[in-house]
């Protein structure tokens, strides 16, 4: 038993590798054979985890990976506790369908971050995912509960069919944020784009946002500028055409 | 045992077992944080008539709260599980949610009884009301004019101590005040204690029951009453002409301790004859401050 289970990429993916078997709370009852034994989908076809990583450390819920994973898709997946940090980029479906724990990016995800598995209802529907990156397209759809935190911009869709669930952006945002929003927040420090379903409220400094983002400094060290912490934000309600009960909120200053 | 000339009267105070609950209040400023938490503490300096003790525990800076904005803390207090919630749902609602810019969080998140108070207030959203979690802890989002109030969805419950005390026993009324001034100021801010009495000082104190009227619980302290020396069974040095209360509550017993320490400390100054507690023998409450052991 270890205190980290370290992955690190030893060959790099020409083609797509699918790696939904990679998450922190999975790896915390597993040996390190057990872990390179894990299947993986290569360019379509099944692989083992440890044809792609060396696996050091075992049974530890936290979990680091180290190298370039633009390619490999799914990492975090149902991911239910536990802390995956990531030094690199990853490819589409980081966290889909996670329900607990933190997982910590030091680079861009693909599409479809904390978003939902093809066909299914509910995007993730608990814990953290922070991109201290940009995202692509439809980050957080269907999200029934979590939050996730991108320190770039967020791609198109972003928040796309939320049920639920806290989405900051620090970056910019891309068009279509919030569409067929039910509940939830997403909360945009620079520019947005409003779908035409939404209303503007009002312009007031939110004492959840607050909050969220001293707890964001403290807990994941995130520079956050006095500013957006005590700042306003105009409050836009939707989507008006779903049930109505979210907001985008987009930082307008001191 | 004597402190600075004042008699340290070999006796207990006898204290009860309360529920507690810590509320840290934020505001814009710590003028309208203070302004809630004065309302949410008005009325509460005895559970004999206010059925709930409470007071400001201390003021809170920037860096000490969930928002990073001014506040207070504060200490609530009933005699029993149930009627904790009861009375924290009437007052907070009636006196942080109205308050302009306040928010409510949670100061005991480590205990594992929860009250429902923000649970049972969001309902005044009328529907309208959001939660959040932020950091594990759900918190209620209930749109009012003003804009947003938010409290936190539970709060944590401890058992406490209620009703530690000391008496100052002195020759005037003046020298009475001013040495319960100086102890309130040596035991205020202290953690884990307030003075939930008027200036921290109470001058009425009183005794279980009635020798005349039997409806009543609790009525003059006779035996400390000066007025009364010559017609009752008095407890009073003959040259003492005044007497004054301090009465403590608190989180633990230690807590109460460190603060009686402080206050009689503060309070034995010249005018002063001698520092006693109030007790029932022993057999009303568990907890038992013995003054000479809390000064040795």
């Amino acid at each position: 038993m270890s205190d980290t289970v370290t992955l690190t990429l030893t060959t790099d993916p020409t083609q797509t590798l699918v790696a939904d078997c990679i998450a922190a709370d999975r790896f915390a009852a597993l040996s390190a054979l057990a872990i390179a034994a894990l299947p993986v989908v290569y360019g379509g076809r099944p692989a083992t985890l440890g044809e792609f990583f060396r696996v050091r450390g075992e049974r530890a819920s936290i979990l680091r990976i180290g190298g370039d994973c633009a390619r490999i898709e799914a990492i975090g997946s149902g991911m239910a506790g536990g802390e995956l940090v990531i030094d690199g980029s990853v490819g589409r479906d980081l966290g889909v369908a996670m329900s607990g724990g933190r997982i910590d990016l030091r680079g861009n995800a693909g599409a479809n971050a904390g978003g939902a598995p093809a066909g299914a209802a509910r995007g993730m529907t608990g814990g953290e995912i922070v991109v201290r990156g940009s995202v692509g397209d439809e980050a957080g759809a269907r999200m029934r509960r979590g939050l996730i935190v991108v320190t770039g911009d967020g791609g198109r869709g972003t928040g796309k069919g939320m049920i639920a669930g806290t989405v900051v952006i620090f970056g910019k945002t891309g068009a279509g944020a919030g569409r067929f929003l039910k509940r939830g927040s997403i909360v945009a420090m620079s520019e947005v784009e409003y779908p035409a379903t939404f209303g503007y409220a009002c312009t007031y400094r939110p004492p959840h946002v607050a909050l969220l983002l001293r707890y964001l400094g403290a807990r994941c060290g995130l520079e956050v500028a006095a500013a957006q912490v005590t700042g306003r934000y105009e409050r836009y309600s939707g989507d008006l055409a779903e049930l109505g009960k979210g907001e985008l909120l987009r930082w307008v200053g001191e | 045992m004597k402190i600075n000339g004042v008699v340290i009267e070999d006796t207990f105070a006898e204290a009860f077992t309360m529920r507690v609950a810590r509320l840290l209040i934020t505001g814009r400023t710590l003028g309208w944080a203070r302004e809630a938490a004065v309302k949410l503490t008005g009325f509460a300096t005895s559970v004999i008539g206010c059925k709930c003790e409470a007071g400001i525990e201390r003021e809170l800076r920037d860096n000490e709260t969930p928002d990073g904005r001014p506040g207070v803390s504060v200490l609530f207090l009933t005699m029993d599980k149930a009627s904790l919630p009861e009375q924290l749902i009437v007052r907070v609602g009636q006196t942080v949610l109205t308050c302009p810019t306040t928010a409510c969080f949670d100061g005991l998140p480590e205990a594992p009884d929860r009250l429902p108070l923000g649970r049972a207030l969001r309902v005044f959203g009328d529907g309208f009301q959001a939660s959040k979690v932020i950091g594990g802890k759900r918190y209620w989002r209930l749109p009012v004019m003003e804009g947003e109030f938010l409290i936190e969805e539970t709060f944590g419950m401890l058992k406490g101590v209620g009703g530690g005390n000391f008496l100052i026993l002195a020759t005037d009324a003046d020298a009475a005040l001013a040495a319960a001034e100086a102890a309130v100021a040596a035991m205020s801010g202290l953690p884990g204690v307030i003075l939930p009495f008027p200036g921290g000082v109470v001058r009425s104190g009183s005794k279980v029951g009635s020798q005349r009227y039997k409806n009543l619980i609790a009525t003059t302290n006779d035996a400390f009453a000066p007025t009364l020396k010559a017609v009752t069974r008095s407890q009073l040095p003959e040259v003492v002409n005044s007497v004054l209360e301090i009465v403590l509550d608190g989180v633990d017993g230690p807590s109460i301790e460190a603060a009686m320490r402080a206050g009689i400390r503060a309070a034995c100054r010249p005018g002063v004859e001698a520092i006693t507690a109030g007790n029932y023998g022993g057999k009303l409450g568990p907890h038992h401050f013995y003054l000479r052991k809390i000064l040795g």
